[in-house]
């Protein structure tokens, strides 16, 4: 008997056929739709009319720096207006508005306005500022602009900082920040019930200082150096939405202007050379960045199958014109006089996930991203820190494709058990000439999810991964790099790790969560370089609800991140070692009561940390001394409700900050022989503050407000 | 003779036999083939009548037992009340509209809770049909997030299904409230609680020292995730980490004539987003974090200790910035000398 077997293409085209003919047995709609004509929802309480609410008070604030008010601009003692309001309105054809505005009186304003009419279009407007106060009471004897940083007249320049006699009476304090205020203008168009078309522009300007430095050779000076940034950025595209497939199609450009390619200091030092009197370092060059997007879904309706594909061409250019390679005299511009950079990114991705049988769902994904360095690599004659030339050197491009592959399968073994498996696959390929072919990574895990009772459920994740690298190019490392060294991004690596969930909600009042993780990463066999990473982590939460009116939590967290290596003092066998040990705690509470015609907030934080480093290599003393930070923070907050429409707040708030470094403990600028330091000192501070507004709404209350 | 019968039979019945496996195999490339095509042609087809459907108008019915008489009206008659009216003041409820639930066609309540009629006519008694939602509801997860996906799947949600979240089975409720007029995950403070109510390393990350400014309202983890799903990892909006950093720290983005390796391939290299008890969101502090990838000849290579603080023979190697004294420019330098980022 001649026994017929179909070749495996065909057994396998056969069953997807198979598998989609109860696909379209499935392809209607459970429940035919009524006719919805007769439903007027003449009870329906759509708003109609104008809401809103504005609030005006007053903040006084003792003890403010920069510390305190980094992100709010809250960085000096005194009184600064609080001022914020909300609104809407609406009118019965359907047009609308709403607005938003917060800390009108602070730098870190913030303001939004919509329009819009229903299914028609809708236009947004906002306005945000970002301060970013880094540094205060920073000093240096160099003063100026972009245009340059000048030292005074009588200036004496010396071989260390120790000489330099003029110092003391040349030092000027300037704070170090930075604004970031970004407008923007949002559009969308309703075209009809499937068709959006959107578009986006925004306008970012960024001022300010950022501390830095530079060298002549060995001998290093701290700036305070300014900068003005815009950043321009437009979006635009159409989407389409049906009910079980969907597709976008967009574009996005960023401009990035800096009209200063290079910042020019005066050397304070003795020249090492004849004329090194300034050095001059390159700033950020400006660049364009501009992407296509598009992207596709379908949801079939096989057991909530859905399918997704997306890609985007991007190209990121920059072509600002070199500087001269040195201050010195007779220095030139390269011959090619700018970069020309041209870089092409790329992404592709394919997603999806599935219930194929009632307890088994599964997942997917693929990707591609690819940045390809296309700039012609230039070979530039150096000149070392404005001192002596360093001869041609070859500036290198870097560049690299990664494709991930992950895949994730539960099942629900019993309706109190589930089980689940996964994996990831990574593969990076570097660009040629890199230390580098590529690497690949392998990480597996299993999880499972148990919940004995109805209100009691844990989890456990455990998994493993390993990333093997290809052979070493030693040739590609920068010059005088000891071979045995392996950067650990792109060393093998062993990596563990496991997650702990658990939730139990005791009573309808109380309920409590707990979070653990804990990974380790492996890196000896790289001979140099880092060994090994430890992270434990713990979060748990408290919440208690004794009734509608309490509410009280509390939080807290550690975090452990140890980490081992080694290096060697010009040798190919580890020299020394060291241990970086981090520690840190976080713990909170909050309590809310309300009663009648008062609302009181409770809120308490405390978060210390400490990081410590022990170098060991046979001498005494190689303990450092821990770094350590305290945070404390304790605020109480009173609303009384005059009327439905007139409330009283009342914010008092205590923080305490507290800081060592011993990078900058005991630094002044005249400390290390050849480091003209800022004299910045580890951050800290004690504010108190005391705010009182009042807030009056207009319109009708929000039903559940 | 017979031998030879034989062996031409034999030759003629293996002929045969390589006759019939080659129609087989004929018919075995046409079957895959058709039968590839065949299923592609399912799912074009499935997919255009999918769009078919969604452009023709509704299928008129006869009144659908399954739903209620009056839509809202008939809810409303029961639920009316402040937790559930909140609805009408946000996007779910704007009657002109034609795509939300309340335009003109929409199924308004039963758009969400499914068809209501079996509850009506059993008083309350009975949840049949319904689709309820919550931690109590009787109506798992996955049904729940259908409902919501019935409409959302093709825009917001449309990497819903191969994301993470879906993957633990989250409730689209778990972190939105859609009866309320202000959702909180819509403001930045509410996002942050809601989304650390389960990511709690991350609340703990964000009271660090060194940290994005989610807990000061300025930033929230929708401006580097998209909690929906997306293409990238970790569920950024951006296709790496790169792209997602340098959407906000444009300066960074280079291309630099004198690139830093790491940079180029991934900021999370040298940085934690989240929190850092170091300056700068750096993972480890310089020197140390230098030296796990440099140990060049000289400098780079020497043991940092404790003699080098302030305290003994201030070195700057350790104090001030470290190797940023000198190696400033350490994300890339687009100045001719800066080879060795210095410059």
């Amino acid at each position: 008997m001649t026994t017929i077997v179909l070749p495996p293409s065909s057994a396998r085209a056969l069953r997807l056929v198979l598998l989609l003919v109860p696909a379209h047995a499935y392809a209607q709609d459970a429940v035919p739709a009524p006719d919805t004509s007769g439903w007027s929802c003449s009870q329906c309480p759509f708003f109609t009319g104008v809401t809103g609410q504005a609030e005006l008070g007053a903040v006084a604030v003792k003890g403010a720096n920069a510390s305190y008010g980094r992100y709010t601009g809250e960085d000096r003692s005194g009184a600064y207006v609080d001022a914020a309001a909300q609104g809407m309105a609406r009118n019965a054809s359907g047009d609308y508005l709403s607005f938003d505005a917060q800390r009108l009186g602070l730098p870190a304003r913030d303001a939004g306005l919509t329009v819009g009419h229903e299914g028609r279009y809708e236009l947004t407007v906002t306005y945000d500022g970002q301060p970013d106060r880094l540094y205060q009471g920073a000093v240096s004897p160099l003063t100026g602009s972009s245009g340059g940083l000048h030292l005074p007249q009588g200036w004496v320049p010396a071989g260390s900082t120790a000489g330099m006699r003029a110092l003391g009476a040349s030092l000027f304090s300037q704070d170090v920040g930075s604004e970031r205020r970004t407008a923007a203008l949002q559009a969308r168009y309703f075209a009809g019930t499937q068709w959006t078309l959107f578009a986006g522009v925004s306008h970012q300007e960024k001022d300010g200082t950022a501390a830095t430095s530079a060298s002549f050779l060995t001998q290093a000076v701290q700036l305070i150096a300014p900068f003005d940034t815009v950043t321009d950025t437009l979006e635009a595209g159409v989407a389409w939405a049906g009910h079980r497939a969907g597709a976008r199609l967009g574009y996005t450009g960023s401009w990035f202007d800096n009209s200063a390619t290079a910042l020019r200091f005066d050397n304070p030092y003795l020249p090492l050379v004849p004329g090194s009197l300034q050095g001059q370092l390159g700033q950020a060059p400006s660049n364009t960045l501009q992407q296509v997007q598009a992207s596709a879904n379908v949801q079939l309706p096989w057991r909530d199958t859905a399918l997704t594909a997306s890609a985007s061409l991007g190209t990121l250019r920059q072509n600002a014109a070199f500087v001269p390679v040195s201050t010195l005299p007779g220095s030139g511009v390269p011959a090619t006089g700018s970069l020309d950079g041209d870089v092409r990114l790329s992404h592709f991705a394919l997603g999806g996930g599935s219930d194929p049988l009632p307890r088994l769902s599964v997942r997917g994904n693929a990707r591609f991203d690819g940045r390809d360095d296309r700039t012609a690599p230039q070979t530039v004659n150096t000149v070392v820190t404005d001192t002596f030339a360093g001869g041609p050197a070859v500036a290198r491009r870097y560049g690299q494709n990664r494709m991930h592959l992950d895949g994730a399968a539960d099942y629900a073994l019993r309706p109190w058990a589930r089980l689940g498996v996964g994996g990831t696959f990574q593969d990076v390929h570097y660009a040629p000439g890199q230390v580098l072919d590529h690497t690949h990574e392998v990480q597996s895990w299993g999880r499972a999810t148990i919940t004995p009772l109805e209100d009691l459920s844990f989890g456990l994740k455990l998994g493993n991964g390993l990333r093997k690298v290809s052979g070493f190019n030693p040739a590609a490392l920068p010059p005088a790099e000891n071979p045995q060294v392996r950067a650990y991004n792109t060393a093998p690596r062993d990596r563990e790790f496991a997650t702990l969930n658990g939730s139990w909600t005791a009573s309808p009042h109380l309920a409590f969560t707990l979070q653990s993780t804990l990974a380790n990463d492996d890196y000896r066999s790289s001979p140099l370089g880092l060994q090994s990473v430890h992270e434990r982590s713990t979060a748990g939460t408290i919440a208690w609800t004794p009734g509608n009116d309490w509410q009280a939590s509390l939080d807290a967290a550690y975090q452990s991140l140890r980490s081992l290596q080694n290096g060697a003092s010009g040798s190919a066998s580890p020299g020394w070692l060291l241990t970086d040990d981090q520690r840190y705690w976080d713990l909170g509470a909050h309590g809310r009561w309300t009663h009648q015609r008062w609302s009181l907030v409770l809120d308490y934080r405390y978060a210390p940390s400490f990081s410590g480093n022990d170098a060991s290599f046979g001498s005494p003393n190689t303990a450092f001394p821990q770094n350590t930070t305290r945070l404390e923070s304790a605020a109480l907050g009173l609303r009384y409700d005059v009327s439905s429409a007139l409330q009283w707040h009342l914010r008092l708030a205590h923080e305490s900050y507290r800081a060592s470094d011993w990078a900058l403990d005991g630094v002044s600028p005249a400390t290390v022989p050849n480091l003209l330091s800022l004299g910045i000192l580890p951050l800290h501070d004690s504010v108190n503050l005391l705010a009182l507004s009042v807030r009056y709404r207009i319109g009708a209350d929000a039903p559940d407000q | 003779m017979a031998g030879d019968r034989i062996a031409l039979a034999g030759m003629n019945s293996a002929l045969a036999q390589l006759r019939l496996r080659a129609t087989l195999r004929l018919l075995g490339v046409m079957t895959s083939s058709l039968a590839f095509t065949i299923a592609m042609m399912a799912l074009v087809a499935y997919a255009g009548r999918a769009m078919a459907a969604d452009l023709a108008p509704a299928a008129p019915a006869g009144a659908s037992a399954a739903y209620s008489e009056a839509g809202a009206d008939t809810c409303l008659a029961c639920h009316g009340n402040a937790a559930v009216n909140g609805i009408f003041r946000t996007a779910h409820a704007r009657p002109g509209d034609p795509r939300g639930p309340f335009g003109h066609g929409g199924l308004q309540c039963e758009a969400c809770h499914g068809p209501g009629g079996a509850h009506v006519r059993a008083r309350g008694r009975s949840m049949a049909g319904l689709v309820d939602f919550g931690p109590k509801a009787a109506a798992p997860g996955v049904r729940q997030n259908a409902m919501c996906l019935a409409c959302h799947v093709a825009d917001a949600a449309h990497d819903w299904a191969s994301g993470a979240h879906a993957g633990s089975g989250i409730a689209c409720v778990q972190c939105h409230q859609m009866h309320a007029a202000q959702d909180p995950v819509k403001s930045a403070l509410g996002q942050t609680a809601v989304c650390t109510a389960c990511h709690q390393a991350q609340r703990a990350d964000l009271e660090k020292p060194s940290h994005h400014p989610l807990r000061e309202g300025k930033m929230r983890c929708t401006s580097c995730h998209a909690p929906h799903g997306s293409s990238a990892t970790a569920q950024l909006v951006k296709n790496t980490v790169t792209e997602t950093c340098t959407a906000c720290h444009a300066e960074l983005r280079g291309p630099y004539l004198w690139e830093h390796q790491p940079v180029a391939e991934d900021c999370s290299t040298c940085h934690d987003a989240h929190g850092s008890v170091q300056p700068a969101l750096l993972k480890t502090r310089a020197p140390f974090l230098c030296q796990q990838c440099h140990e060049g000849a000289g400098h780079p290579s020497i043991a940092n200790t404790p003699q080098g603080l302030a305290s003994g023979v201030p070195s700057a190697f350790l104090l001030g910035g470290s190797c940023l004294n000198c190696h400033s420019q350490i994300h890339g330098s687009n100045h001719p000398a800066g080879r060795a980022l210095m410059r």
